[in-house]
């Protein structure tokens, strides 16, 4: 399918920045209206052949330009639950981008053109959200020391508590992506999203982006929900044991129950760049504006600004104890 | 980034260097205003000779020891006090215990000072009258080392305690192996600043702590720019717990027990060798000394 405008037939796009849907021809708003058609071979508007992944359930013509969405790969079984749309505009993650990079100090000076940044996309990610309840009983000893002097001799009092919890906790829509070409440590550090944006599912959120349908089923990355909800409850229940010196655990068990599971797509601003033969990745978190990604160094500004350092609180630190000396 | 950018990056560093280096400005400029407010007349007109500068130990140049004596002629108007040096390198044992019998090769110099004070006749503003002296004894004494002594009388004595002959020595100790004459510069201008200055802070600053903040500074600068992850993590514990809190049903701390023990404190002894001996002079002379 695509959206195409009511008044002018260009294809319509949902615009961030907007909130609504957008022809970018004649300026139209709210003007789209869905056109059928469900090739995988061949673009629906222009019949020029395609490309696709065995995910790809939204793409871009490359001859007309034209965003395509596939709906067999949006509809069941790969009907999404929910959908979190795009609020950082293709500008605003530009901005965003350039900020953050203006913030690494040693990042090359001629790192990132500004010409090449109109080639970032917004990608629609797949994530399984996940609902547990985690409850953990633990049981220990801790110690609490108090040590005072009197004349020459040092007392140091240890006293032994018996430390019992039980702690319930339920998390809600633990994120997990479920794709195999981003990488799980980037798609973490995105999170977290503002979850009350989320809405339901509507094909036309997706025209004007890339998007994937899940790679892997929910059942096949619990694991890693589990291992966030497992780390998660054991902070919490560390944070919970306060003033003591010493904790030995003498029983713990935390156990999980998955209660539900959703499916939902997530808004992320994709920007590969190619810097002196080695390519970089830059994601931007397409609702929040948080940019993910490793820069270059460059060693000639390491040494610069680590020297300048150096030499600079070496002096103030040499004036101001010969001004202590004159005080 | 530009160099502008560079600039416009370390500007606070420039403005904080700025601030302390007007600050030292602001105080050489009262001391020298001070100095220049007072005009100490000398009045001793009994001492015996107006020579301040005794490097019987040949450890400066003729071109450095008139550069201390010009110095040292233009600070002693400005304090209104005689500043002498002595270096010797000749053992003092003989010499000391003669005069005192029985005292310690820590004090020989002491023992020296006092008496060379007493004969010369030195004092601003009479005979053993206000000044200071320091006697650097480049021999070794039996005991392996060499001693240093700082003699006050009159007005120096009293604006002196142990503390600051102690910082006074240090510094001087700090450049006395490798370059006597900035040591003895530095003895006649600390002495000049003490005089004039507050003396609100006694720092024993060893030389190499700025470079060591310098390196540390530069170390923890470079680790914080360096941008290896690539982002921060900004979730929490409770990022996804309902409620953005768990909940404790049962949270129970019992007393079971408690044990005391105890140890007896080890009391810390000065450090030998390598030290410092102090004494306060008998009869009206102060003064403090340090071995190396």
């Amino acid at each position: 399918m695509l959206f195409k405008c009511k008044n002018c037939g260009g294809n319509t796009v949902y615009a961030p920045d907007k909130g609504k849907m957008y022809c970018p021809h004649c300026e139209s708003i709210d003007s789209e209206e869905k056109v059928g058609g469900n090739s995988l071979v061949q673009c629906v508007n222009c019949g020029a052949p395609i490309q696709l992944s065995e995910y790809t359930s939204a793409c871009r013509c490359e001859h007309c330009g034209t965003y395509l969405i596939f709906d067999e790969r949006v509809e069941e079984p790969f009907k999404p639950g929910l959908i979190l749309p795009f609020r950082v505009s293709r500008e605003l993650a530009v901005a965003h981008l350039e900020k953050e990079l203006k913030n690494r100090l040693f990042a090359p000076a001629d790192f990132l053109s500004a010409k090449s940044l109109e080639k970032m996309e917004g990608v629609y990610v797949p994530f399984w959200l996940y609902d547990y309840d985690a409850n953990y009983d633990f049981a220990g000893e801790g110690t609490r020391i108090r040590t005072w002097r009197n004349g020459n001799m040092e007392y140091t009092e240890t006293s032994y508590y018996e430390v019992g919890r039980k702690m319930e906790a339920d998390f809600e829509r633990v994120p997990v992506d479920a794709s195999y070409v981003m990488e799980d440590g980037v798609m973490d550090l995105m999170e977290p999203y503002r979850y009350q944006e989320l809405t339901d599912f509507e094909p036309k959120y997706m025209s004007g982006f890339l998007s994937e349908r899940y790679n892997q089923r929910e059942d096949e990355l619990a694991d890693r929900a589990e291992g966030k909800v497992r780390e998660a409850s054991e902070n919490l229940l560390q944070g919970s044991l306060t003033g003591y010196a010493t904790v030995r655990p003498y029983h713990k068990n935390l156990r999980i129950h998955k209660k539900d599971t959703c499916y939902a797509l997530m808004p992320v601003w994709q920007y590969v760049y190619r810097y002196r033969d080695k390519t970089y990745q830059y994601h931007v978190n397409g609702q929040t504006g948080k940019v993910v990604g490793v820069t270059p160094v460059s060693r000639a500004k390491v040494l610069a600004y680590g020297a300048s350092v150096f030499v600079m609180v070496t002096a103030i630190c040499s004036l101001a104890v010969h001004v202590l000396e004159i005080l | 980034m530009t160099v502008k950018d560079y600039l416009c990056y370390f500007k606070w560093i420039y403005i904080i260097f700025a601030a302390v280096g007007l600050l030292a400005i602001v105080l050489h400029a009262g001391h020298w205003s001070i100095a220049k407010a007072v005009d100490y007349q000398r009045t001793n007109t009994a001492c015996q000779t107006k020579e301040r500068v005794f490097d019987y130990a040949d450890v400066l140049s003729g071109e450095e020891e008139e550069k201390l004596r010009s110095l040292i002629a233009r600070r002693e108007k400005q304090t209104g006090c005689d500043i002498v040096l002595v270096t010797l390198n000749e053992p003092l044992e003989e010499y000391a215990r003669a005069v005192e019998p029985g005292v310690d090769s820590s004090e020989y110099v002491r023992v020296y000072a006092e008496r060379q004070w007493e004969e010369k006749g030195f004092g601003y503003d009479r005979p053993d009258g206000d000044g200071v002296m320091l006697v650097d004894n480049w021999s070794r004494e039996d005991d392996g080392r060499i001693h240093t002594w700082l003699c006050t009388t009159g007005r120096a004595r009293d604006a002196y305690y142990t503390d600051d002959i102690d910082h006074l020595l240090d510094n001087v100790y700090r450049y006395v192996e490798e370059n006597p004459y900035r040591a003895y510069k530095t003895y006649v201008n600390d002495f000049y600043h003490d005089m004039l200055g507050w003396r609100l802070f006694h720092m024993n600053v060893p030389g190499f702590l700025p470079l060591l903040a310098g390196i540390i500074s530069c170390v923890i600068f470079i680790a914080l720019n360096w941008s290896s992850k690539g982002g921060k993590k900004t979730t929490t514990a409770v990022t996804y717990v309902a409620g953005r809190q768990p909940r404790f049903p049962v949270s129970e701390d019992r007393f079971l027990r408690k044990t005391v023990t105890s140890r007896k404190i080890e009391s810390t002894s000065v450090s030998g060798g390598g030290g410092r001996s102090h004494g306060g002079g008998g009869g009206h002379h102060g003064g403090g000394g340090h071995s190396r």
